[in-house]
């Protein structure tokens, strides 16, 4: 299953955080540390797995995609698909670019709840739902037309694009 | 108000962006705590909207690390509110802030249930993520059945049928009573034809749950699943938005495959047919093409493939196939590839017996040792050590050592570490081993451990040839400039020793010996000082009677070491300096070291496994060279579930068998001979012998040939068969028992050899004058996969050989079908496959019988698959293991017991019985020296990897008690674990009682064979 997806910035900053099994606060905060140390490290043109025994113990693996600014990354265990995972971040991206049209770092901090909406219209309990970046879509514009009835979210202007940036 | 809600939670956030430094930012944060605390309190004047900006900020701050206490009933209480957006609110925070063991959770079982039930999708939507995320055990026994009901509802849409699914998944983790297996697995067949490839995708992974917990309930959608398979390989019916980048939905196809993979296997010849059509369509159809997310896609399938293939155990030449794929992968430029490549290659090299064709990949594995990627320099390393044997050795030890000298600091232990073993199992001679261990220590010294240099000494002491070479070496490296202290200790110890065998050569006399070593003493630490010291007391011994300048210099050291206040080093000075004063006497008191007895290292025990292969081995090659024939015996996997299979001949112990064909056929010849003087003097008289060397010596050539049924073991699958008339053999055999019992008895203590088999992973099980049962073992996580060597030591065949595994509940086996009869003087190989399903102490038990003559000797041996096999030591640091241990609070998680009756022990010799249980001793976590403390995975099919520590707390004035905590996250893994250590830690076995052979009733040979039966139809007529 899937253990977790984080969102941190290029300066480790957390822009996006969810454990599927139980993890306190502050282990939560702990592990985004130890993962950002390694990452900041990671040169360039190497694989984008990294074994995670040491930071998340036994049994785990992580995927890492980095856009811009911004890391993505799935922490998950051996029943996973190493580059199944890697291509789950390359959705969720997409999706976010179909929402915000040219997505950058500040999109993903102000709009805080929307990318809560569609992670959890993509994976649930640690699986994958909806792997269709349509259906997502449909899914995250029901809901925000909904949202909408009573509360008028504006999104907030941007500077440099994530997928393009 | 909305509007301003949330941009109150913008404003927020842009100002903790704006913090200039973490003070700053947790200011403003508890300043905001702070409020929101206050506006909770005089709930009455909140709005919702304001609730629900409040509870966002509430989640931001909490995904910055800070602790939020509160408010967690005000989002609770959200989820029961009437409109979609404070609802919304309500779940999304409540399944990030609370988890399934939180009191308010229960609060919100009735109000979540009642969305579940009720007719809005949207507020299914929600109530299902949120079960699905954080449901616990309460709500799978109050909410199974209404999600359930939505997952198979044909009215539902989609979007709610998917995510019922997955909340489904959590909720049978939770307790899986919740599904009726009967009931459920024709419903989970009907999920499976599902046309939607959202619901398809989520049913999937519902299933894997499901199959892995249980494969056996579910054969019946095996093969949905192939045919779920085929529609995607096929591209039918697929609809354009769900293929990605050209693949239809590469997660789907990933998922089936892995479901695929809990089945051990497929058995329908046309489902399987199917199946591997469509293999070898993702094998062959897959290429390397320029759009990356394509390109990850269509591997993420092939490697899903791959796996199914090796799992699958296909032909020799799909896996071939497979090898040469992941040879080209390898070699590719893309990083993520690469890395797989490696990393499947490791796999299959447990998997199957496809090491000569890995072997080929050589060159390309050795250059990934220098590939920038840090995680490719490791997968290359582990399959290095993984594919390393007694031909390559050489190459790869040496590619190790030149590697050393560049290798990320990270790497280098390991790295050392993997080096020297290899260098020990596969040194094709002694010197080449003195060698690389030297060089290990000078490229490396400080990731040399004590044990290493440990191990050359004594290698060395015990090979008399070798002590010049060693010493010679020694005395070449004190040359270099600066050498590391490993080095200093051991070639002062190897010179100390032999440096009188150099002594002709120029620069070793014992004058300049004593001279370069007392050079280093400045620059060495105190440990090392009296190794140095007794270095030059045996100088001075081997130079008798000492040339007076000599012995002056060293009794000068002496005296100034005599009031050290190093106690050890001070009484060596002392010592050294009246044992120096009796001259000749001296050669007496410090004669050389005598040979080692045959002692376990952690490192060594792994190395020592397979000498003793090696040793086997050259003892079959003298055997097969001096008797040429019978040198080969078959066995017969047992095909698999009835199956109609290919027959697998498990050729045996023919050691360099590069003309296996040209063997087998002589052999055929020799062994007809065999049978035309089956009057051989030499064989002992008895009344069957003849006949069964005949059964023996014809059968072994015919079922190279013909199919496997032809083979009399046919019947071997259960109960042996009891067959025959009992008759005036009978009465023959009744006359010799009591002779029996006092002939055979087995060799070597019985308890002894499963003890020492515990701790390692090869040598002899069983020993008696007529037979010798080896076993060889390989342990993967939860499965292990063991050889028996079954050896006939006679002349004469072994007739009725019946080799059953009992197996405790725990332990799923297999054994491959013996042969019943082994040919003199041969060895059979039966591989036995181990899958163990749960923690527990109790072992496997082997009942092996056969006859000799008209007795037939039976015994009952345990098979050294205990617990400690399924561990995989693991290396934890102090960061690791302080949270896990806190983490386990108590019993039953956490078990302390003190421990009496211990056989005394030093904390080394603990370490070295630690980490031969697999147990990695983890020094420096505790900071009182007298304690240890150890960390392993354990591995079971229901527990799957779970990390297990162990803490012991020794009292060094008195060796015999201790204070052991054993910690894992399964209470019976910790209860069978700390019994299992237990049990080691106080009985090293002392002979105990050998379980006596059982000389039983004799059974009448074999029916003088069938006539139905073609062997004997061809017995017969020759």
């Amino acid at each position: 299953m899937i253990r977790a997806m984080i969102v941190i910035n290029n300066q480790g900053k957390p822009r996006l955080s969810k454990f599927y099994n139980y993890t306190p606060v502050d282990q939560q905060h702990q592990v985004i540390r130890s993962i950002y140390s390694v990452l900041c490290l990671q040169p360039e043109n190497v694989s984008n797995f990294i074994e995670g025994g040491s930071i998340l113990g036994p049994d785990s693996r992580l995927v890492y995609k980095l856009f811009a600014t911004l890391y993505f990354i799935f922490v998950f265990d051996s029943s996973e698909n190493e580059l199944a995972m890697f291509d789950l971040i390359q959705v969720y991206v997409e999706t976010l670019e179909k929402c915000f049209s040219n997505v950058c770092e500040l999109d993903i901090v102000l709009n805080y709840s929307k990318m809560h909406t569609i992670l959890d219209e993509m994976i649930l309990g640690g699986q994958v739902v909806e792997t269709n970046s349509e259906k997502v879509m449909q899914a995250v514009e029901e809901i925000s037309k909904l949202e909408k009835v009573t509360a008028a979210t504006k999104f907030i202007s941007k500077s440099t694009s994530l997928l393009w940036g | 108000m909305a509007l301003s809600g949330m941009r109150g939670l913008s404003v927020f956030i842009s100002d903790v962006r704006n913090c200039r430094n973490k003070e700053q930012e947790r200011l403003r944060v508890d300043k905001e705590l702070g409020n929101i605390r206050t506006r909770f309190k005089n709930e009455k004047g909140l709005t919702p909207y304001e609730k629900k900006k409040y509870v966002w900020k509430m989640l931001y701050i909490y995904m910055l690390g800070y602790d939020v206490d509160f408010g967690h009933m005000e989002a609770v209480s959200l989820i029961s509110a009437p409109k979609y957006p404070e609802k919304q609110v309500g779940y999304i925070v409540t399944s990030c802030l609370l988890n399934e063991n939180h009191d308010f959770l229960r609060l919100a079982i009735n109000a979540v249930r009642n969305d579940i039930i009720g007719r809005n999708e949207t507020f299914q939507c929600l109530a299902l993520t949120l079960v699905g995320n954080i449901g616990g055990r309460e709500f799978a026994e109050s909410l199974a059945p209404d999600v359930q009901k939505l997952l198979i509802s044909s009215s539902c849409r989609p979007l709610v049928r998917k995510k019922a699914a997955l909340c489904l998944l959590r909720l049978f983790r939770k307790n899986s009573d919740i599904l009726n297996v009967d009931g459920w697995s024709d419903r989970m067949a009907q999920l499976l034809d599902e046309r939607d490839l959202g619901v398809l995708t989520s049913s999937v992974s519902l299933f894997v749950a499901l199959v892995s917990n249980n494969h056996e309930a579910y054969w019946n959608c095996l093969p949905k699943c192939v045919k779920v398979m085929e529609r995607l390989a096929r591209n039918q019916d697929i609809p354009q938005e769900y293929t990605y980048y050209g693949i239809p939905s590469p997660w789907l196809q990933v998922k089936t495959m892995r479901a695929l993979q809990y089945f051990p296997t497929v058995e329908d010849p046309t489902i399987r047919r199917a199946l591997f059509e469509v293999l070898q369509r993702i094998l062959m159809g897959t290429d390397v093409v320029k759009n990356v997310n394509k390109n990850n896609a269509s591997h993420a399938v092939l490697f899903e493939a791959l796996a199914l293939v090796m799992h699958l155990d296909s032909e020799k030449e799909m896996m071939s196939q497979c090898v040469a794929l992941l040879g080209k992968f390898i070699a590719v430029r893309e990083p993520n590839i690469r890395y797989l490549g490696l990393e499947n290659m490791t796999r299959m090299l447990m998997v199957t017996d496809v090491h000569e064709i890995i072997k080929r990949h050589q060159a390309q594995i050795i250059t990934s040792l220098k590939d920038p990627d840090i995680s490719i320099r490791r997968r290359s390393l582990d399959l290095l050590y993984g594919m390393c044997d007694v031909s390559n050795a050489k190459d790869i030890v040496e590619e190790l050592l030149q590697y050393l000298a560049t290798a990320d600091f990270a790497m280098r232990e390991e790295l050392a570490l993997k080096a020297a073993i290899l260098a020990e199992k596969f040194a094709p001679d002694l010197s080449w081993y003195v060698d690389v261990i030297l060089q290990l220590i000078d490229k490396a010294g400080d990731f040399v451990s004590d044990d290493i240099w440990f191990r050359v000494v004594q290698f060395v002491t015990n090979n008399e040839d070798l002590q010049p070479y060693a010493a010679l070496k020694a005395r070449e490296y004190l040359d270099k400039p600066a050498i590391h202290e490993t080095m200093v200790k051991v070639s002062a110890y190897l010179l100390g020793e032999y440096s009188h065998l150099l002594a002709r050569r120029p620069g070793c006399s014992p004058k300049e010996i004593f001279s370069i070593i007392h050079e280093k003493l400045p620059t060495v630490s105190t440990p090392t000082i009296p190794i140095l010291l007794t270095t030059y007391a045996k100088i001075l011994m081997h130079s008798q009677p000492a040339d007076p300048e000599l012995q002056n210099q060293i009794w000068a050291v002496y005296s100034k070491y005599e009031s050290c206040i190093d106690a050890e080093i001070q009484q060596r000075a002392v010592e050294y300096l009246a044992l120096s004063r009796k001259g000749e006497a001296l050669v007496d008191i410090l004669a050389e070291m005598p040979k080692f007895p045959e002692r376990e290292s952690s490192l060594i025990k792994k190395a020592e496994d397979t000498e003793a292969d090696t040793a086997e081995l050259s003892a079959i090659k003298l055997r097969t060279q001096q008797q040429t024939s019978n040198a080969l015996v078959l066995t017969d996997q047992r095909p698999a579930n009835g199956a109609p299979q290919v027959s697998q001949l498990g050729m045996v112990m023919v050691p360099s068998t590069s003309n296996v064909d040209q063997n087998t056929v002589d052999q055929r010849v020799t062994q007809s001979n065999g049978t035309l003087s089956a009057v051989d003097p030499q064989l002992p008289v008895q009344d069957h012998a003849p006949a069964g060397d005949i059964l023996g010596d014809l059968l072994s050539p015919l079922a190279i040939e013909g199919p496997p049924s032809v083979s009399p073991q046919s019947e071997l699958n259960g109960v042996p068969s009891y067959e025959g008339i009992p008759g005036a053999n009978d009465a023959l055999a009744l006359a010799h028992v009591g002779d029996q019992e006092s002939t055979v008895k087995p060799i070597g203590d019985i308890a002894e050899r499963f003890h020492a088999l515990c701790l390692k992973d090869s040598g002899v099980l069983y020993e008696d004058p007529y037979v010798q049962i080896g076993i060889k073992a390989e342990w993967r996580g939860h499965q292990g996969r063991m050889v028996l060597f079954l050896g006939n030591k006679n002349t004469a065949p072994l007739d009725s050989v019946q080799a059953i595994i009992l197996s405790p509940s725990h332990l799923k086996s297999d054994l491959s079908l013996v042969p019943e009869v082994i040919p003199p003087r041969a060895q059979v190989q039966c591989p036995l496959e181990v899958v163990n399903l749960r923690p527990s102490r109790d072992v496997a038990v082997l009942d092996f019988s056969y006859k000799f003559g008209t007795y037939l000797v039976n015994n009952k041996l345990r098979i050294p698959a205990v617990l400690s096999k399924f561990l995989q030591p693991v290396q934890v640091s102090a960061e690791e293991f302080f949270p896990q241990w806190r983490s386990l609070p108590g019993p039953p998680l956490k078990l302390q017991e003190v421990v009496r009756g211990v056989t005394p022990m030093s904390l080394g010799e603990m370490a070295n019985l630690f980490n031969s249980l697999r147990l990695m001793v983890c020094p420096g976590l505790d900071p009182n020296a007298c304690n240890l403390v150890a960390s392993s995975t354990f591995y079971s099919e229901n527990t799957r990897g779970m990390l297990c520590l162990v803490r012991v707390e020794t009292d060094p004035a008195d060796r015999t008690q201790l204070r052991m905590t054993v910690a894992s996250g399964d209470p019976t893994l910790t209860f069978e674990l700390k019994e299992f250590i237990k049990e080691h830690l106080v009985s090293i076995p002392t002979g105990g009682k050998p379980p006596a052979p059982v000389a039983q009733q004799p059974q009448p040979t074999n029916p003088p064979i069938a006539s139905s039966d073609p062997g004997a139809l061809l017995a017969g007529l020759l």
